[in-house]
């Protein structure tokens, strides 16, 4: 009969695997960040007219 | 007027025009011909000593530390440094994004100097300096060496820059037919020389695949070539950016209003470029760092200097362009490429001369004189680089 036993995160492939999904989700909230309209720039003041209006 | 009269005639004019442009313009006085005119003149006083009486008779090169300074700064650094010269052609004519169009020549004329500049120092690295013909004329081709693809690749992509940087040429020279025949083969140059440019940054890295027991473990990675490759285009961006704000305070007469604006917007795009690259290389660092298990590596003065180069000048940087590029805050993205170059002349220096070897208990340090000759390339370049821009339309078009 086989028993469940924990695997070592270190000696496995484990925590490269949690890198690689953090990173994802990290490259999509820096592209997000970047691509948002910027402080002061044109496409904010579109941002805060279309708001106030 | 017969054929060969008009020829002469148009020969006879293109040699008093570049007489009369080779002659000097503006103030001779300046801080920086004071600082690079004496430099310049030690420095070949030096490369005379360096082929009279060998390159040990000026250099702290030995067997153990057969590359130095030279390498390690001059080719190894300036030519990541030259690699906004790809991104840019690949932007701009092969994405056809228009916004960088004003930049592009600009880009190419930078990066054809440092080749010819940077990549011509390995002349002065080479123990018998008249063998850098051998790979190209077929004097013992080590077809299997990572050197053979670089030397190759480092002369195909200097004239794929040229090809990409003659319409200015035949421009200044007022030669409109020329021009529009030079223009025609620019597309095809700039891809053959973005494929060429791939190639030899990753191959750069992959010169020291070979030197594995050498280099200190926190810096050596089967992965050299990518990580090479990725910072290169980071390198390339900041160097830009760097470049370009020290244009427009010394060329400012050179560059209208109009395109002082439009720079700004230049700026916060290639700001943005940079941030996404950098975080893409640190993520790959990481990768790195935990596929190698490189955890108890960092305890000791190696590993806190590795933490410095990758957290200090790579992740605060990428922050720092990340959050400039948010508030258009041009200053700290001025800043940000500042460190993203310091990391990678710390990246490359590390791997190149500073961690390798990081054993050996005789430590190779730069002589002053591998100093000055580095200075004296560096001012040579831009030298040759403020000539060219304030006689040929770099800028704008004439």
């Amino acid at each position: 009969m086989e028993f469940y036993t924990y695997l070592n995160i270190f000696e496995t492939k484990g925590l490269e695997y949690l890198l690689l999904l953090s990173f994802l989700v990290l490259f999509i909230l820096l592209v997000r960040y970047l691509s948002a309209p910027e402080k002061g720039g044109p496409g904010a003041e579109e941002k805060v007219s279309t708001k106030t209006s | 007027m017969n054929r060969t009269a008009v020829l002469s005639s148009e020969f006879v004019r293109l040699g008093r025009f570049f007489l009369e442009e080779l002659k000097p313009r503006g103030r001779w006085l300046t801080p920086f011909n004071v600082i690079s005119i004496p430099t310049i003149i030690v420095g070949l006083i030096i490369l005379y000593f360096r082929f009279v009486y060998g390159i040990g008779s000026v250099t702290n090169l030995s067997q153990d530390f057969p590359w130095g300074l030279w390498i390690g700064f001059d080719v190894v650094t300036g030519v990541a440094f030259a690699g906004g010269s790809y991104v840019i052609t690949f932007v701009v004519y092969v994405m056809r994004i228009d916004k960088y169009h004003s930049i592009v020549r600009v880009t190419v004329l930078n990066g054809l100097l440092a080749y010819i500049f940077y990549a011509g120092a390995l002349v002065l690295d080479l123990g018998r300096p008249w063998h850098i013909i051998n790979p190209i004329i077929g004097n013992s081709f080590g077809y299997n060496s990572v050197l053979f693809l670089v030397s190759w690749h480092f002369l195909l992509y200097m004239i794929a820059m040229a090809v990409e940087f003659s319409p200015v040429v035949a421009e200044w020279a007022q030669l409109e037919k020329v021009r529009k025949f030079l223009a025609g083969l620019t597309l095809g140059a700039v891809i053959f020389g973005i494929t060429l440019s791939i190639l030899h940054q990753s191959g750069l890295g992959a010169l020291f695949l070979m030197a594995k027991p050498k280099i200190h473990p926190l810096w050596y990675s089967e992965f050299i070539p990518i990580m090479f490759f990725v910072s290169s285009i980071y390198a390339g961006l900041s160097m830009i950016i760097f470049e370009g704000t020290i244009s427009h305070s010394v060329f400012k007469d050179l560059i209208g209003g109009r395109d002082h604006h439009q720079y700004e917007e230049i700026v916060l795009g290639l700001g943005k470029g940079a941030a996404i690259t950098m975080f893409v290389y640190y993520f790959f660092q990481a990768l790195i760092f935990i596929h190698e298990e490189r955890w108890q590596l960092i305890t000791d003065f190696w590993g806190y200097w590795y933490l410095v180069e990758v957290i200090g000048f790579v992740l605060i940087p990428c922050f720092m362009f990340a959050y400039a590029v948010r508030n258009r805050n041009l200053g700290v993205i001025k800043v940000a490429s500042v460190m993203a170059l310091l990391g990678i002349v710390l990246n490359r220096l590390n791997v190149s001369v500073i961690a390798f070897r990081w054993y050996a208990t005789n430590k190779y340090y730069p002589s002053w004189e591998e100093f000055v000759v580095t200075l004296m390339v560096v001012f040579t370049e831009i030298w040759v680089f403020r000539w060219i821009v304030t006689r040929m339309p770099v800028f704008r078009k004439s």
